[in-house]
């Protein structure tokens, strides 16, 4: 992927990188309309829609600014195929009936097909991460987010009061400890099954 | 090899920092041995999923703020528009609000961009009621209250030639060139008018601020306008003028 040429929409892309209200709104204009529709057709609305295209535009942001997400496919597509695999996700977490879900015929190509299965992996791994991470004790959350927050490990060891090789020795402990933690969970082998 | 150093050897090799002799040790512990190699790819990502989720904590709620603000008034926008379309209006009264766009439309358009014709008030010339008999007075007075611009230029070219510093002549010769969109020729008469100390002075400063006006050069214009005193006779009209452009 990374050689292929990238689609003109990577501006979205870029545009939630740089929070461009301009490029963003134009999102809302443009792709919004076709995920209110197909969230009112089974069984949302207007509000929940909302919700879905905000946390969808998140998601997005995430891959781009930790993996450097490059369009090759059509933002409409891509974007259209997460929010509707999203819903259908919120509704079969609440609802135990079984919902009857009026299939749109969309025409979807393998390539994006590709990507939204990546920005998914992506998305359930990082919720998968922050929710081990807060399993891990007191000392390390506090060590781990000095470290990563204030980047001079010099600094961390001034602010907690311990010596740099402590500091040090302790962030590599604190994430190997995390390691461990999702290397053992059920849900992480489910993550990898996907890939 | 102990937990703690398998994690900081992983730790150094995160941060680049790796001497030649570590690197040798840790792709021989990768290649022979599978899970130490799904652990090290496996702390790697924690190491820059961390990384980015704590330096750009703030950068995502600046951007979750933007897309709530954004949404809401895409959808709002929305909402609007549907209530709007359930009034159900009878057919007079579709005519009665087309008639109110229009005046509206009319009354807006003729606000955004002011137009000569809008302040151009051309006095009359009246200059033979002193007894003069002169020919030429005559015609130029006919010519120029007729509208007739070009003919009345002629005779007030006689006239000036004959009283070079008459500034009567000179401002009723400029408002003629101006009617005929002599721009330059104008500016040229009025400039002389209004740098000089005659009865003419202000008035020949707000026509050639018309002039620029007529051409649409608005800043001209305005830089003209604000040389109007208080106490001139266009003074009002001018103020109006300004506010307009």
């Amino acid at each position: 992927m990374g050689n292929t040429k990238f689609h003109s929409d990577q501006k979205y892309i870029e545009a939630l990188l740089k929070n461009d209200t301009v490029i963003l709104s134009e999102i809302y204009d443009k792709f919004a309309p076709k995920v209110v529709g197909y969230i009112k057709n089974n069984s949302g609305d207007e509000s929940r829609a909302q919700d879905i295209i905000q946390e969808t535009l998140i998601t997005i942001y995430k891959q781009a600014k930790e993996k450097g997400l490059q369009l090759t496919c059509p933002f409409d597509a891509y974007f259209f195929l997460l929010c509707k695999r999203k819903w259908l996700n919120e509704l079969k977490k609440h609802s135990n009936n079984q919902v009857t879900i009026n299939e749109e015929i969309v025409s979807i190509d393998d390539e994006s097909v590709r990507f939204v299965e990546e920005t998914e992996i992506f998305n359930a791994k990082h919720e998968l991460f922050k929710e081990m991470f807060d399993q891990l004790g007191k000392a390390c959350k506090e060590l781990l987010k000095a470290t990563f927050t204030i980047k001079s490990m010099e600094e961390v060891a001034l602010k907690l009061g311990q010596s740099y090789g402590y500091v040090r020795k302790k962030k590599s402990l604190c994430i190997g400890q995390l390691t461990k933690l999702v290397q053992n969970t059920p849900k992480f082998n489910k993550i990898k099954n996907l890939l | 090899m102990t937990p703690e150093e398998k994690y900081e050897l992983f730790d150094r090799f995160c941060s680049n920092e790796l001497s030649a002799t570590e690197k040798e040790t840790l792709t021989k512990l990768i290649r022979e041995n599978e899970s130490i190699a799904k652990e090290l790819k496996l702390y790697q990502e924690l190491n820059s999923h961390l990384d980015t989720r704590f330096t750009s904590e703030k950068e995502e709620e600046a951007l979750e703020n933007n897309l709530k603000a954004i949404g809401n008034s895409h959808f709002n926008r929305k909402a609007t528009t549907k209530e709007t379309k359930m009034i159900r209006m009878p057919a007079w009264a579709y005519a009665a609000a087309a008639s109110v766009a229009i005046i509206f439309g009319v009354y807006f358009f003729g606000q955004s961009s002011p137009t000569y014709n809008d302040f151009a008030n051309i006095p009359e010339l009246s200059i033979t009621e002193r007894g003069n008999t002169e020919k030429n007075s005559k015609n130029a007075e006919y010519a120029f209250n007729s509208k007739d611009y070009a003919e009345a230029e002629k005779h007030l070219l006689i006239l000036l030639s004959k009283d070079k510093n008459n500034t009567e002549y000179q401002f009723y010769y400029g408002l003629s060139l101006l009617e005929q969109d002599k721009y330059v020729a104008t500016t040229r008469v009025f400039e002389k008018l209004y740098q000089g100390n005659s009865g003419y002075k202000y008035k020949a400063l707000w026509f050639e601020a018309l002039n620029q006006l007529k051409q649409k050069k608005y800043d001209q214009c305005a830089a003209l306008l604000k040389n109007i005193p208080e106490d001139a006779e266009d003074y009002l009209r001018a103020q109006e003028l300004l506010k307009k452009m």
